[in-house]
């Protein structure tokens, strides 16, 4: 129950956080030490579970005791959870661990989704990302959405959202922007001062890029807050706020003239300054290149005797 | 005597033609025509295939890539049998407009088209295809445009530089649009029924390469090896290189591959540094010697800046025959700087082939930017403020 004067800011802030947060195709939640991302994963799960949409979970890093712990008993019936944590490499044999692996693991996944629209949340992509060859693992998240648009009716777009996590800091360039160039939505946690924030770039098809902020916090229940702001206005944007580069700043010469300036060079007379007639006449693609005619304009100092042109008779 | 001399040269010369061609036209002189004997007769077939024409410095044939503006910085056109690569950009926005501008091209000149794509489906990449301008709309346009142009630098007549008002405006304007090098408006789908009379066929490379085994190192990765047979196959099949005896093909065979190099084809050059780094490099080495031995020509679009080993990207460099570079200004510091505001990003032309010629035919103007205006994609020689931008 939020009271009535941060009611208008918060269905604001509701709005832009449902735009901004209908994800869809692959979702690289990038986490880090300091900021991490398992909490947003969760509570992204339990927003996607409430809106009535099936929920696949395959957990690698945590048991799934711990997983589950937080979400309250009807949104834990409905997550499907595959479990690789106990038993990765299947020694038990017990036979109820899904054959091939963890690649294998993933392929089951999708062959299970019936149609309709679909969460699938990888925890985390950090640890099939060790195990399985980056080719592969991208080749099997492609095939995800794929085999999930032919079986059901949509276009994949709308329909599948994979959620992996990735713990940035444990890869090189190379897997993370391997991955980056296959995800639609790239979300990428930090924060300042306590607060935490989510630099979401959004890349669609044949659009460009936006990149947006949001801070937020994760609550006990599982449910995003999202604030307006860090608490401290203190800190320097390190974001597009660059200062405008004046390409005429730093020069030899003066770009920048005042007006008397501008009235003393345009009255300026040229060294080289031929008359318009000549001017045009050179201009002009002449049709008469068989006739040359001699231009002569007499400056200052020439004194032109009408009697001596040429200015050669001993007078 | 003359009268019997010129009876008798002349009976002689009727039977010296007869003698002439009974031996097989001794003379070198042939005539050039409908009649002419088998080596003229393709000469002049071959120039006459839709699309192509003859480079003025050479006479290599030619096709246009799409882009009028990226044809004469190439020289004239995209010579048939070679590879030009296109090294993306980073969100692959415009490097994948150039790619659907070089299929357009295909479908409006009658071409073959083979598309290979890991990504996505290759008749999904055919709907998207952007419609042809027609020759009355792309005066319009290109009026409206240069009208805009001048409103906003308020014609100012130079007083020092005053030659230059004699440099011509060289647009990139409809000059002879309807043989070579059309326009196409990049907010259009092509009609579906040119897609329909079109004849293209598609690769994707999740339907066609079924496993994932381990292949031993220095090899070429699974899904290259497919793609490879499969262009085989159709060059085989339908002619384009001339040893199959039932079909004589007289058509160009556009090729476009997409995001060769990437993850999804299951090379891993963009994901460590020390992957497989010769699988690429030997896929463009077979694909070369397949291209250079049909009438075929090759797009490529490679994502280079997720390469990480970039000793491999000099080697493509090296096997590919013309390289442009795309560098949009998206997320860039150069977004906002108002030296490049007019401009959506650069293009680097990094490499020209030598084909049967001792000199290149570069361009004069090296700093070259390009823009997507809604409808056109247009390329201009950017030399700051100080110089009037030539218009290539």
């Amino acid at each position: 129950v939020t009271p009535s004067e941060g009611a208008r800011g918060g269905t604001g802030r509701q709005l832009e956080m449902e735009s901004v947060l209908a994800l869809r195709g692959l979702v690289l939640l990038r986490d880090s030490v300091e900021w991490e991302g398992r909490s947003l994963l969760k509570a992204l799960i339990k927003k996607a579970a409430l809106g009535g949409e099936q929920v696949h979970i395959l957990g690698c890093e945590v048991s799934e005791e711990e997983f589950r712990a937080g979400f309250d008993s009807s949104i834990n019936s409905r997550l499907v959870y595959y479990d690789l944590f106990r038993d990765p490499l299947n020694w038990a044999q017990t036979g109820e661990a899904l054959p091939g692996g963890p690649l294998g693991a993933l392929q089951a996944m999708c062959k299970r989704t019936d149609p309709g629209p679909v969460t699938v949340a990888l925890d985390s992509l950090s640890w099939l990302l060790l195990r399985l060859p980056c080719a592969a693992l991208c080749q099997a998240l492609c095939a995800m959405s794929r085999q999930h648009a032919c079986r059901g009716g949509g276009p994949a777009a709308e329909q599948l959202c994979v959620l992996g996590l990735l713990h940035r800091e444990l890869h090189g360039p190379g897997p993370t922007g391997a991955l980056s160039s296959l995800a639609q939505t790239e979300v990428t946690l930090g924060g300042t001062a306590g607060q935490a924030s989510a630099h979401i770039l959004c890349r669609r098809p044949r659009q460009r890029p936006t990149l947006k902020t949001l801070w937020f916090s994760v609550l006990p229940d599982l449910s995003l807050d999202l604030q307006g702001g860090p608490p401290l206005e203190s800190q320097p944007h390190p974001d597009p706020h660059t200062p405008q580069v004046d390409p005429a700043s730093h020069l030899t010469f003066n770009l920048h003239l005042s007006k008397r300036e501008r009235e003393a060079k345009d009255s300026l007379t040229l060294p080289f300054q031929f008359s318009s007639e000549k001017q045009q006449a050179l201009l002009r693609p002449g049709p008469s290149p068989a006739t040359s005619r001699i231009f002569y304009e007499p400056d200052a100092f020439d004194d032109l005797d009408p009697e001596d042109p040429d200015g050669d008779l001993d007078v | 005597m003359a009268a019997v001399a010129t009876c008798g040269t002349g009976a002689g010369s009727t039977g010296s033609m007869v003698a002439a061609g009974g031996k097989n036209n001794v003379t070198s002189f042939q005539r050039r025509g409908p009649r002419a004997s088998g080596s003229d007769s393709s000469y002049s077939r071959l120039v006459s295939i839709a699309g192509t024409r003859p480079s003025v410095r050479n006479g290599q044939l030619l096709v246009s890539t799409g882009l009028p503006a990226l044809d004469q910085l190439l020289g004239g056109g995209l010579a048939v049998g070679t590879v030009l690569l296109i090294e993306e950009d980073k969100y692959n926005i415009y490097s994948s407009l150039l790619f659907k501008y070089f299929l357009a091209e295909g479908i409006i000149n009658g071409h073959t088209l083979l598309v290979a794509s890991a990504k996505e489906d290759p008749a999904d990449i055919l709907q998207e295809l952007p419609a042809p301008l027609l020759d009355d709309n792309v005066k319009k346009d290109f009026d409206e445009d240069a009208c805009n142009h001048k409103t906003a630098e308020s014609n100012i007549k130079m007083k020092i530089a005053w030659r230059y008002q004699l440099l011509p405006k060289m647009e990139a304007g409809p000059v002879s649009s309807s043989r070579f090098g059309h326009y196409y408006d990049a907010s259009k789908k092509m009609p579906q029924e040119l897609i329909e009379a079109s004849k293209w066929h598609g690769f994707f490379s999740p339907e066609k390469s079924s496993s994932t085994l381990n292949i031993e190192p220095c090899s070429l990765t699974h899904g290259y090896i497919k793609l490879l047979q499969f262009i085989q196959n159709i060059i085989y099949e339908e002619g384009f290189d001339g040893s199959n005896p039932q079909k004589k093909q007289k058509n160009i065979l556009r090729i476009g591959i997409q995001n060769l190099g990437s993850p999804l084809w299951g090379d891993d050059i963009c994901c460590t540094e020390n992957g497989n780094s010769h699988s690429l490099t030997k896929f463009l080495y077979v694909l070369r010697g397949l291209l250079r031995t049909s009438l075929s020509a090759c797009m490529i679009t490679m994502p280079t800046h997720l390469i990480q080993n970039k000793a491999i990207i000099s080697r493509v460099t090296n096997l590919s025959d013309t390289v442009v570079g795309l560098e949009s200004f998206i997320g860039s510091e150069r977004e906002t700087n108002p030296l490049y505001k007019d401009y959506h990003g650069l293009i680097h032309i990094r490499q020209i082939p030598r084909l049967n010629n001792l000199i290149y035919d570069v361009s004069d103007v090296k700093d070259l930017a390009f823009k997507l205006k809604k409808k056109l994609f247009t390329i201009e020689g950017w030399r700051g403020r100080s110089f009037p931008n030539l218009k290539i």
